[in-house]
């Protein structure tokens, strides 16, 4: 169904708003189609290649006294859209019952009247889903011949995500969210041991497999990782403690997300270690000057969101600066109860799910940047790092120096600021021989973490892509820091254990 | 004109009379979900917050697979035409369908139809409920509300489904079936919480089982436990053990994980039938379970539901097999389970945990783990951080104690000296291991 075609019947469905008390209700109609094509090839073959095309609309009715209720449908039409306006009014009715806390900070939302801008080049079906087979098997075919001693798995999505967010005070906000990404899989075997790793490249639109076709960047990428990974299936377990560490930026990612991100959003603050009495800690140093954190859309990146899901801008937010609490991300209904400003951080994972504060592209940034060498090889670009650690007198002169490659998750309860993240292999810089170790878990407090950092290495990389599952939605997400960046040894920071 | 009709209509169609030899289809099948949805939730003690509101939800998807005539293969998920579309919309996506077709060697078949088992997936309570008469819900919602200790900060939803599933396929399948879905979970203070979820609604005593566990371990972590020794024990609550057994169990044991390198073990294990767990152990797969979540009558690829032994008394007897693996792998599909959802961990010599707990002298019981989709599934290794344990000494919980634990899942299971503790409500058991614990 086309854009302007699902504008209409929002626009129809709040002009003839259901029931008697239409003028003291209301409403948010998000309206939303995504359009998806993948495949994936495991050692040569096509494992699968899928279309999918999900649609509908999910309303969000406030009585008069600003109590909620949400229904939504798979379908887009003005009838079926009647029918959820009036289910979810009704369940807003019911809500009362349950003496439901009430919310009117919609009606002080202000007016937006906006479409979004086109962001590709290319549309989505500007090449045939068998053009895009072929060009994604010659892709994993040339990794499979420059690296045949391991088991490959590639895969590629593009999306299309439209959204169309109407409101009862005439606020109509519709855009297109275009993202697509190839990814390599890895896995090797030494000695029974097996260890497997992801790369990824992702952008707007099927450019990219042209891209990579002529650079052969990432296939170039997942060969060193390949052989990174084959070093540490054999690679000795390092003994636990606490370490002077260097983190790459996917990690960087992962814990200015996990740890910080979701630490400060709206909904959060009765539970954060970042709140206090259901308020954000503003004015809290929670990190050296100059360091800051910062969340806010990167046009071309594959979490960019333009609007949040109740038709407000979406803002950037410096939610650390210069080492100090600044900002949360608040939407329009927690953002002043948890003390910040609304920042239009509302994001749902579809039509069908009730928006809930959260990050678009988060990046932890510190003013110490150290310039690194541009190299062509990892291993080379560690014994850069090293090199530039001893020049700056920033190196552990006595015990390991650990640097930490590969973000393979993690989890934080932001209550406690416990985190975990693990990594794909371990590097000693403190070692000339740069010894690799097995993996072992990153974990601790958050705040030490924040509080140990040291300095950047390298320009900012804000790539680092992946899906977020706050409550059940799996929205896309991404963020980075400097290429490296350097953390002191802390006491409530470890590297713990064997893996 | 329902999704499924119009689906199994044009495509009975299409397969009759191609429009042109590049459409010709051989076979067929598709499984068409209709749904309704409601839900209510609790957020720091608030019910029906703006993020927790009351939420109803109905909708119609099909998932499809399409066989061509010269053997390449489509899949694709679809749903309702917009309005006002017709059949030229059926059309196009069949173009679109066959331009993502690809090339398979081992691409699942379309099974002829079999006898279905006879197996309890629908409540005709929630039903009911589904159809407005939701009051059951909200008192649910109350009486959490009403009995939550005094400072504690409570979160919780409740969800009921119900709908219908259809299956079809070129060979004559035609099956459409009820099921229905409850679901309740709750927490205090985002520390310690409990979670219930059957094709049925919760009973009373099974309501105050969890509700009374919930809040013994809550009043234990308000006290702080001894430092863990060397002798400590760990013991895994029934949801830790479903964590480490969807991380580490079920895909070293899906075929296609086997059959790709990807999985701990190898096809000639399970031809072998080596041993890898301890005698004691068994694993099966069993979605005839009257009322379980997992439990079906018919996978979406036509199979009808069957239980599978995975392990018996510790030697491998089969993987987890869809179609297309079992093509490949030569034996017939096996029972699927959703995760570890569906798979059942069982002991030679269970044994009630009361008895197991007493006997513990040194124990640190694990409520949660932070960091376990990061772990290693392949190599069996695990190094977690269990913040919120709970010590027992002498047969008795007596206080929390943040650990981490380390060691290999596999080597538990494979070790005389794991014990599996069982209660009437859990589908996975508690499990005493002799691992590796630290102080955090």
């Amino acid at each position: 169904m086309k854009g302007q075609a699902i504008k209409k019947i929002v626009e129809e469905l709040l002009a003839n708003k259901p029931g008697h008390d239409n003028k003291e209700g209301y409403y948010i109609i998000r309206a939303h189609a995504k359009r998806e094509w993948g495949m994936g090839l495991s050692n040569g073959r096509f494992e699968r290649v899928t279309t999918s095309r999900d649609q509908g609309m999910g309303v969000q009715a406030f009585t008069a006294e600003g109590v909620c209720g949400f229904a939504s449908t798979d379908n887009i039409t003005f009838e079926d859209g009647r029918e959820i306006m009036e289910r979810a009014m009704a369940l807003a009715k019911g809500n009362t019952r349950l003496e439901a806390k009430a919310n009117r900070k919609i009606w002080e939302a202000p007016l937006l009247r906006e479409d979004g801008k086109k962001l590709n080049e290319l549309d989505f079906d500007h090449f045939s889903l068998t053009e895009l087979q072929e060009m994604v098997l010659s892709l994993h075919k040339d990794l499979m011949e420059k690296s045949p001693d391991i088991a490959w798995q590639t895969s590629y999505r593009q999306v299309e995500d439209y959204w169309c967010i109407g409101r009862s005070d005439g606020t109509l906000v519709s855009y297109t969210i275009p993202r697509s990404v190839l990814m390599h899989q890895g896995t090797v075997r030494v000695e029974n041991r097996a260890k497997s790793f992801l790369v990824h490249f992702s952008g707007v639109d099927p450019s990219l497999l042209l891209k990579e076709k002529e650079s052969g960047a990432l296939m170039k990428k997942a060969i060193q990782r390949g052989e990174f990974a084959r070093k540490v299936c054999t690679a000795p377990q390092l003994p636990a403690g606490n370490y002077p560490l260097v983190i790459d930026y996917g990690l960087a990612k992962g814990l200015a997300h996990e740890a910080f991100g979701h630490a400060v959003e709206g909904d959060h603050m009765g539970e954060s270690v970042l709140g206090e009495e259901g308020k954000l800690k503003a004015g809290m140093r929670v990190a050296p000057p100059g360091v800051h954190i910062i969340d806010g859309p990167l046009e071309g990146d594959w979490a960019y969101q333009p609007y949040s899901a109740n038709g407000l801008v979406r803002e950037t937010v410096e939610i650390v600066k210069d080492g100090v609490l600044l900002n949360g991300l608040g939407d329009i209904f927690s953002a002043e109860e948890a003390g910040m400003k609304v920042t239009g951080a509302g994001r749902a994972e579809s039509y069908a799910h009730v928006p809930l504060p959260r990050m678009t592209n988060i990046r932890l940034l510190v003013d110490k940047e150290l310039p690194l060498e541009a190299q062509t090889g990892l291993m080379e670009e560690v014994a850069s790092l090293r090199k530039l650690l001893l020049q700056e007198d920033l190196l552990a002169k006595e015990g390991k120096h650990l640097l930490l490659l590969g973000y393979r998750g993690g989890q934080v309860n932001p209550k406690t600021g416990d985190f975990v993240f693990q990594c794909d292999g371990i590097v000693d810089l403190a070692d000339p021989s740069l010894t690799i170790y097995q993996p072992s878990i990153f974990s601790g407090k958050i705040l030490s973490a924040l509080q140990a950092i040291q300095a950047g290495v390298g320009e900012g990389c804000f790539d680092a892509i992946g899906t977020c599952g706050k409550r059940g939605q799996g929205v896309p997400s991404s963020g980075g820091s400097h290429r490296y960046l350097l953390l002191d040894q802390d006491e409530n920071v470890t590297l713990g254990g064997g893996q | 004109m329902k999704l499924v009709a119009q689906l199994e209509e044009f495509l009975h169609d299409r397969k009759a009379n191609p429009a042109s030899p590049d459409l010709a289809i051989r076979d067929w099948r598709i499984v068409v979900q209709e749904a309704q949805q409601i839900s209510l939730g609790i957020k720091e003690n608030s019910p029906g917050t703006v993020y927790t509101p009351p939420s109803y939800r109905k909708g119609e998807k099909a998932e499809l697979y399409i066989i061509w005539e010269d053997g390449r293969l489509t899949q694709a998920q679809v749903q309702a035409p917009p309005q006002g579309s017709g059949k030229e919309y059926w059309f196009e996506q069949l173009t679109e369908w066959r331009q993502g077709s690809y090339e398979d060697p081992y691409g699942a078949d379309i099974p002829e139809p079999e006898a279905l088992p006879v197996v309890a997936v629908e409540d005709r309570e929630i039903a009911r409920i589904l159809q407005g008469e939701d009051e059951v819900f909200f008192e649910q919602l109350a009486r959490l509300l009403k009995n939550t200790p005094e400072g504690v900060n409570l979160n919780a939803s409740i969800q009921g489904n119900w709908g219908y599933i259809h299956v079809r396929n070129s060979r004559g399948l035609a099956i459409s079936y009820q099921q229905s879905q409850y679901g309740i979970s709750f927490s205090f203070d985002s520390l310690v919480g409990a979670g219930f979820g059957k094709r049925r609604l919760i009973k009373p005593e099974e309501w105050d089982f969890l509700w009374n566990r919930t809040c013994s371990y809550y009043e234990a972590l308000q006290k702080e436990g001894p430092e863990v020794g060397e002798e400590t024990l760990i013991v895994m609550t029934p949801s830790v053990t479903g964590d480490f057994m969807r991380q580490f169990l079920h895909p070293n044991l899906v075929g296609q994980n086997i059959l790709e390198g990807r999985s701990a073990f190898k096809k000639e294990d399970f031809h072998g039938k080596n041993k890898v767990f301890h005698e004691n152990i068994s694993l099966v797969v069993d979605p005839l379970r009257p009322f379980e979540l997992s439990s079906y009558l018919v996978t979406g690829e036509g199979v009808p539901a069957r239980q599978t032994v995975l392990v018996d008394k510790g030697t491998l007897q089969s993987p987890i097999l869809r179609m297309k693996d079992a093509k490949r792998w030569g034996e017939p599909p096996t029972g699927v389970p959703a995760g570890s959802s569906g798979m059942y961990l069982q002991g030679a010599q269970e044994e009630p945990w009361e008895n197991v707990l007493r006997e513990i002298k040194d124990g640190i019981l694990i409520l949660s783990v932070l960091g376990m989709h990061t772990q290693n599934s392949a190599s069996g290794d695990y190094s977690l951080s269990a913040p919120q344990s709970l010590r027992i000494l002498d047969g008795k919980i007596i206080g929390k104690r943040d650990v981490k634990i380390q060691g290999n899942f596999f080597k538990d299971l494979a070790s005389e000296k794991t014990r599996l503790g069982t209660t009437e409500i859990d589908s996975k058991p508690y499990l005493v291991i002799q691992g590796e614990v630290q102080n955090m």
